[in-house]
């Protein structure tokens, strides 16, 4: 068990820099998870760590130790690659049992560790097959099961359930977390979908372009987002954003979009006035913008009118896709509201939820 | 309306004759084809049968006089019948030997240098591979009078290696096998995710152990193809063997069955074939052994999906 930090780390490829001054703390047992679009070098800061690239700068540590110059194998640590990467002439037994031979782990030894793990994971019965004769989720249990039997110090985790159906996803999900709270070892979980980095880590990285923009729970990514970025990469559906003006107006500040204007509430006023004539971004999330016939009760709402453009039933809520002038945007509103395609209605913005960034450098104000 | 049902009847049988038609062709050129390859191996295994040692008088493909006469005079076991020194057996025991060790040495060097040319990056990596590609396009009997010097010299120094011995020859045969399979091998190679080498890492492998215990065996089928293609190309080769070795007990097969056909008029047609015919069981009997392996080898890449 270990921590691991990341110190000033950079990565480049030729002119590209994949990971730019990466710094991140994570605790011992931490479920940290490193979330970002595609290519934005999640697998890179993953694969410096495991010693499979040489960082170009910086320093990463395992413990207290300075790995940089620590070969793979030398690190302590485990990884379940995307791909799996499962030795394909070797039975599932062998598999798992591969490390533990190299490092001439007695036999008894290495019998209790693999049926152990193959319990957990429910894979005693496929121990004898060869990885072909497996399905894709058995093959990423019988990775998964790889990684524990050397009980490692930190496990690493590239995008592995992306290669899965939806519904194992979920299910894979809720057995890794619970993995996670049975072995207690820091695990750093790479992914691009940020439903699976909310509801498995204890704390996210979101990262763009090799640069890390906010590193929090998932709770605080979600209330307080730092900049536009992580606003509209945490969430779904996305935060809706609208261009606009901060402009007083009596003695109030008022978001003008151009297209509608709502007031500010006294109340979280303050560390907007000094923006007061600037260009700003307002960004409100679906849930709350509400149908204006079923506002909930102590919000402090502000009616905008919009004509609904499509609408999506889910069953327990609806997602209405809105048009306001030049601006669309969804809301997710109560099942029983009444609005239809086509209709002329009122919606109410929740003002106790808003974010309000400025847009030249796309930080969120507070 | 009549008229439409038969133009589209005439027109379902026509194409069903067609059908037939093109089926017929094909079976026509098929047998060709197996005529025209089986038949030299038939006149072989005829005249290996007629005692008659002559092309001229052989005008059948079954002998007249059909015997084992010939079988017997390869093996010296006819008392009426002397030719030189003749030792056919040592010759095949020469070939198989000399096949099977530079075979095995041209694996093992092959794929260790396709392993490192696939899975490592150094300095000159993708000129040397082009070189290596370069140098096979000159053919091999051009270096023909280079190699008889080099090996002339060579056992100047090293005596075992020089002119006349088998380790020379295989040296030889070494150089000239390896550009073109470590290419073949390589590629086999790129189709191997470098995720296993470095899942192997992670978990703590070397890179010989990655290389021994993980890629190894999953290039089974490749080496299969190029050990048996070496292994041919060194049986069947008669240009180099004959200019580096010269004394009868060195020979190969191919160079020492080439005696029954030079003498000018006392050529042993039947002697020959008889030989021949032995000479290719060695390789038909690997081929069949590994024929699966061959067509697996040849068709799919390393890993399943
Ligand atoms: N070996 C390499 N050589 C050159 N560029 C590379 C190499 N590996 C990665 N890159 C570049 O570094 C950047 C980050 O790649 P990385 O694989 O880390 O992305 P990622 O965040 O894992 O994306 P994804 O979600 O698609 O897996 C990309 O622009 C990629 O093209
Ligand atoms: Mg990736």
């Amino acid at each position: 068990m270990a921590s691991v930090t990341f110190r000033n780390v950079y990565k480049r490829f030729g002119d590209v820099t994949a990971v730019n001054n990466l710094n991140i703390d994570v605790a011992d047992k931490e479920f940290l998870v490193l979330v970002g679009p595609s290519g934005c070098g999640k697998t890179t800061a993953l694969r410096c760590l495991a010693g499979l690239e040489e960082i170009s700068d910086g320093e990463i540590l395992i413990g207290d130790r300075v790995v940089n110059d620590v070969a793979p194998k030398d690190r302590d640590i485990a990884m379940v690659f995307q791909s799996y990467a499962l030795y394909p002439h070797l039975s599932v037994y062998d598999n798992m049992a591969f490390g533990l031979k190299l490092r001439k782990v007695p036999k008894e030894e290495i019998k209790r560790r693999v049926n152990e793990a193959a319990d957990i994971l429910g894979i005693r019965d496929l121990l004898d097959r060869k990885p072909r004769q497996l399905s894709g989720g058995q093959r990423q249990r019988v990775a998964v099961g790889r990684a524990i039997v050397r009980e490692p110090k930190v496990f690493l985790f590239d995008e592995p359930l992306s290669n899965l159906d939806a519904k194992l996803r979920v299910a894979m999900r809720a057995e890794i977390s619970k993995l996670h709270q049975r072995l207690q070892t820091t695990f750093i979980y790479v992914t691009h979908d940020q439903i699976e980095a909310m509801t498995m880590a204890t704390r996210i990285a979101v990262i763009n372009k090799g640069v890390l923009q906010q590193l929090d729970t998932p709770q605080n990514l979600y209330d307080k987002p730092n900049n536009l970025f992580v606003a509209g990469f945490i969430g779904s559906p996305a935060m809706n954003f609208f261009a606009g003006k901060l402009r007083k107006d009596g003695g109030k500040l008022l978001v003008d979009t151009g297209d509608f204007v709502v007031p500010i509430p006294a109340s979280r006023a303050k560390p907007y006035e000094s923006h007061a004539g600037k260009d700003i971004i307002f960004g409100i999330r679906p849930e709350n913008i509400h149908d204006a016939d079923f506002i909930p009760p102590n919000i402090d709402a502000e009616k905008v009118s919009v004509k609904v453009d499509v609408t999506e039933l889910m069953g327990n809520e609806i997602f209405l896709y809105l048009v306001s002038g030049k601006n669309t945007f969804v809301s997710r509103v109560d099942p029983r509201s009444k609005l239809r395609v086509g209709q002329q209605a009122q919606v109410a913005f929740d003002m106790d939820s808003f974010h309000i960034f400025d847009a030249a450098t796309e930080e969120a104000i507070r | 309306m009549p008229s439409i049902s038969q133009t589209f009847d005439s027109l379902r049988s026509s194409q069903k004759f067609q059908k037939r038609f093109s089926i017929a062709i094909r079976l026509v050129i098929a047998v060709i084809l197996i005529v025209f390859s089986i038949f030299p191996v038939l006149w072989i295994v005829s005249a290996s049968f007629d005692p008659s040692q002559s092309l001229a008088t052989q005008t059948s493909l079954i002998p007249s006089n059909a015997s084992l006469q010939n079988y017997q005079r390869l093996f010296s076991k006819d008392p009426n019948y002397k030719f030189g020194d003749l030792v056919f057996e040592k010759w095949i025991w020469n070939s198989v030997k000399i096949s099977g060790i530079s075979t095995i040495l041209s694996l093992m060097i092959t794929t260790m240098a396709a392993y490192a040319f696939s899975r490592m990056r150094f300095k000159g990596r993708v000129t040397m591979l082009k070189g290596i590609l370069l140098i096979q396009v000159f053919p091999n009997l051009l270096a023909l009078v280079a190699i008889y010097v080099l090996i002339f010299q060579t056992g100047e120094i090293i005596p075992r290696l020089g002119l006349n011995t088998h380790a020379g020859l295989i040296m030889v045969y070494l150089g000239g096998s390896m550009g073109m399979n470590i290419w073949l091998m390589k590629g086999f190679l790129d189709t191997i995710p470098r995720d296993i080498d470095e899942s192997g890492m992670v978990d703590g492998a070397s890179h010989w152990q990655i290389f021994w215990n993980l890629i190894l065996p999953l290039l089974r089928p490749i080496l299969v193809v190029i050990g048996i293609l070496s292994f041919i190309g060194t049986y069947g080769d008669f240009i180099l063997a004959r200019i580096l070795l010269n004394d009868v007990n060195q020979y190969t097969l191919m160079v020492g069955l080439q005696i029954f056909t030079s003498g000018q008029f006392d050529q042993k047609w039947g002697v020959f074939a008889a030989g021949a015919l032995i000479g290719a069981l060695p390789i038909m009997i690997i081929y069949l052994a590994l024929q699966d392996q061959i067509v697996g080898g040849l068709t799919q890449g390393a890993v399943k999906g």
